[in-house]
């Protein structure tokens, strides 16, 4: 049990000190670090009132026997609410009588976490995500791979190239090749460029 | 009897050399996924699954076992060697592990830490494969009350996962619920939540979301925090423990391994609270405990082999009743769905090859698992050499092949990506995302039974508490709730006053 008095008393310390990237950021960076902890609540509050209405689009079978479609969700959304408004009460609460959120604490494992560069990593992983159906797995896998290396910070040409190459060609071996997998080969001049590399590898 | 010769006709199922290389190389890539940090063993598998749709289900499952066993001890490589735990089950690992190494008892440390995991998840191995048949048999009893009633208390086991935080936890796995009821629902065919959009009517699949959330969002933090990988040299002598050693701890190896076997079964619970609660007791029962966290054997012993045991444990609800009770085995479920296999007490009658089969590649796993444990800490240091940012490219398009995978549908992409974004953001602020998880697995099945259950006895609610299993099951539930908040609740009337 003294295991667990010292973890907590690990996250109530954790709780008093400012994270660094708040401190990094001041004034604005602090008043969201207030925010977020009642934000999420009063969103998933608003949302559990609202998405009942919303729960089906076009006709709806009139009479159904016994509970319906509808009983389920709306139980789950009922309590959701609840739970939403308790939380929203205890953080309201906190951020009045102790100006901290009583139950959110972003993790302590880094000294240092770069925000701007966490973004850019989601941008890319969006990008890369969304550009797969128009120019097909084999130039959007090699083109992020390339790009998320030197967002990495690796500079060496060699592995720049060697990697998203190497990469490439082993994963269509891996998925197109062997497991069968119809990746997408993209649209127009991508599908034929994607057809022309899959011939040229032997897996067409 | 039944059940040796079962078990010997997976044994040689599961030395037939293609069924015993895919155990290997699942064990292999287990321990390497698991030592790397940013890379937790449920990341592994749920990267691994596309390449199991080219491989039949007993070797899907082999597959994903290995690196479940592996994984699970793979972790507390980098926790003894580098004070980095490759998965939150090795953080124990780093409070009496990491000490030895600094004292230059980095080969000890190893040594204890993989026999007392490989002892762990041998017991857990046995235990699943002794204790499922005659529970598949129980379960056989079970109707749609019975079924919703297990539901409930995988449902409401979660507490468990995070205890200091019940409300959270429970918004959290509501939230998963909520995103399990999209799509056409169970009974009446009915399209919920689908915004006239037409893939949405098919519902949003739990392996999309699972992936999202702990794939994605682990890889930005990976790149995000500049982790030095690089594992710093441990001075001093390199000398490994003898036999006598792990003597003197097996005290320490059987109670972990008791404690890992009845938390692992509990669904929700898993490897984390199971090393972490095995640490605890460990600390409160050993004459030495004070001394814990210097670099005491049996603080190490204890927790890893308690995080093991659970591995075999955590697969006794999954093949037993269909109901997956940790991340790791949600993605096992996942991979029999995907290979049209429902798991559930009929599968012991339907299928007994593939089960005993299962059975004898975990034990193998696990005995298996002292030599692989042993060479990838030989390796490991090369292994962290390897960039984070290219580790981290190619695990971001493993995720979002595995999203594609599981309908060969780019919107399934595009979900994974939204829970992607959702998954970060929740790590950020602290917000659990392992209930959500659970809520969109568990939730549809919840709905399905407790749908067929009211309707099949004619509207009747009380059915839940008038068949016996079933109420005894939901009142195991009430208590587990009470067990799981009281602490919580004790703590927070203690400082009342003050």
């Amino acid at each position: 049990m003294a295991m667990v008095e010292k973890a907590r008393d690990d996250r109530a310390s954790w709780r008093d000190a400012e994270p660094k990237h708040v401190a990094a950021q001041g004034g604005r960076g602090k008043a969201m670090a207030r925010l977020i902890p009642v934000a999420v609540p009063a969103m998933l509050l608003v949302a559990a009132l609202v998405l009942p209405a919303f729960m089906f689009t076009g006709d709806r079978r009139p009479d159904v026997p016994g509970l319906g479609p509808a009983a389920w969700p709306n139980v789950v959304l009922l309590l959701l609410g609840v739970f939403s408004s308790i939380w929203l009460a205890i953080e309201v609460w906190g951020l009045v009588k102790w100006r901290v959120s009583t139950s959110l604490s972003a993790p302590h494992d880094e000294d240092v976490y770069h925000y701007g560069k966490a973004l850019v990593g989601i941008g890319l992983v969006i990008a890369f995500g969304w550009l797969l159906p128009y120019v097909g797995f084999a130039i959007a896998c090699a083109g992020f791979l390339l790009i998320w290396c030197l967002y990495g910070g690796l500079r060496n040409p060699f592995v720049l190239v060697l990697v998203p190459t190497l990469g490439t060609i082993a994963l269509l071996w891996m998925f197109m090749g062997l497991a069968l997998m119809p990746l997408s080969r993209g649209v127009g001049i991508f599908d034929q460029f994607s057809v022309a590399l899959l011939q040229l590898l032997g897996i067409y | 009897m039944q059940t040796i010769d079962l078990l010997f006709a997976g044994f040689a199922s599961a030395f037939q050399i293609g069924a015993f290389l895919t155990v290997v190389v699942g064990l292999l890539v287990g321990v390497i996924a698991g030592a790397l940090p940013g890379i937790s063993f449920v990341n592994a598998m749920a990267m691994a699954l596309p390449f199991t749709y080219a491989m039949n289900v007993t070797h899907a499952m082999l597959f994903l076992g290995g690196i479940y066993v592996g994984g699970v001890f793979g972790g507390s490589i980098s926790a003894i060697m580098i004070n980095v735990p490759g998965t939150p089950a090795s953080l124990p690992a780093t409070w009496d592990g990491y000490a030895m190494t600094k004292k230059g008892q980095v080969k000890r440390a190893l040594t204890i830490a993989v026999t007392a995991s490989a002892v762990g998840g041998l017991a857990s191995a046995l235990m699943l494969t002794f204790l499922s048949a005659p529970f598949a048999k129980f379960a056989m009893k079970f109707s749609q009350p019975e079924f919703f009633a297990a539901t409930v208390l995988g449902l409401v086991s979660v507490i468990a996962i995070a205890k200091d935080k019940p409300i959270i936890t429970m918004i959290s796995l509501l939230s998963g619920m909520a995103i399990g009821t999209v799509g056409v629902d169970p009974l009446y065919g009915q399209a919920r939540f689908s915004f006239g959009i037409p893939e949405v009517e098919s519902g949003i699949r739990f392996v999309v979301v699972m992936i999202g959330l702990f794939a994605i969002g682990e890889v930005v933090d990976l790149v995000a925090t500049d982790r030095d990988l690089r594992p710093k040299k441990a001075d001093g002598k390199m000398a490994g423990a003898s036999f006598r050693d792990i003597w003197n701890v097996k005290g320490a190896i059987a109670r972990g391994t008791g404690l890992g076997c009845m938390i692992g079964v509990i669904p929700g619970a898993g490897a984390t609270p199971g090393a972490v609660i095995a640490y605890g007791v460990e600390k409160q029962i050993n004459p030495r405990g004070k001394e814990f966290g210097t670099g005491v054997e049996a603080g190490l012993a204890a927790p890893e082999a308690a995080k093991n045991a659970t591995t075999g444990a955590a697969m006794v609800p999954l093949l037993t009743l269909g109901i997956p009770g940790s991340a790791a085995t949600a993605i096992m479920l996942a991979a029999m769905m995907l290979q049209g296999v429902n798991p559930g007490p009929l599968l012991f009658i339907m299928d007994p090859s593939m089960v005993y089969t299962i059975f004898a590649a975990m034990i193998i796993a696990n005995v298996l698992m002292i030599g692989a444990g042993v060479g990838v800490a030989q390796m490991f240091s090369t292994l962290m050499r390897t960039p984070p940012a290219i580790l981290a490219g190619f695990i971001v398009i493993l995720s979002l092949i595995g999203a594609y995978g599981v309908r060969n549908n780019i919107f399934d992409v595009h979900v994974c990506l939204i829970f992607g974004v959702i998954g970060w953001a929740m790590k950020r602020v602290g917000f659990p995302s392992a209930p959500m998880v659970l809520g969109v697995i568990l939730g549809p099945l919840a709905e399905r039974y407790f749908l067929t259950a009211v309707a099949n006895s004619r509207q009747d609610y009380t059915v839940f508490f008038t068949r016996p299993i079933s109420a005894t099951i939901l009142f195991l539930a009430l208590i587990f709730v009470l067990w799981s908040l009281w602490p919580s609740v004790r703590s927070r009337i203690k400082r009342q006053p003050a």
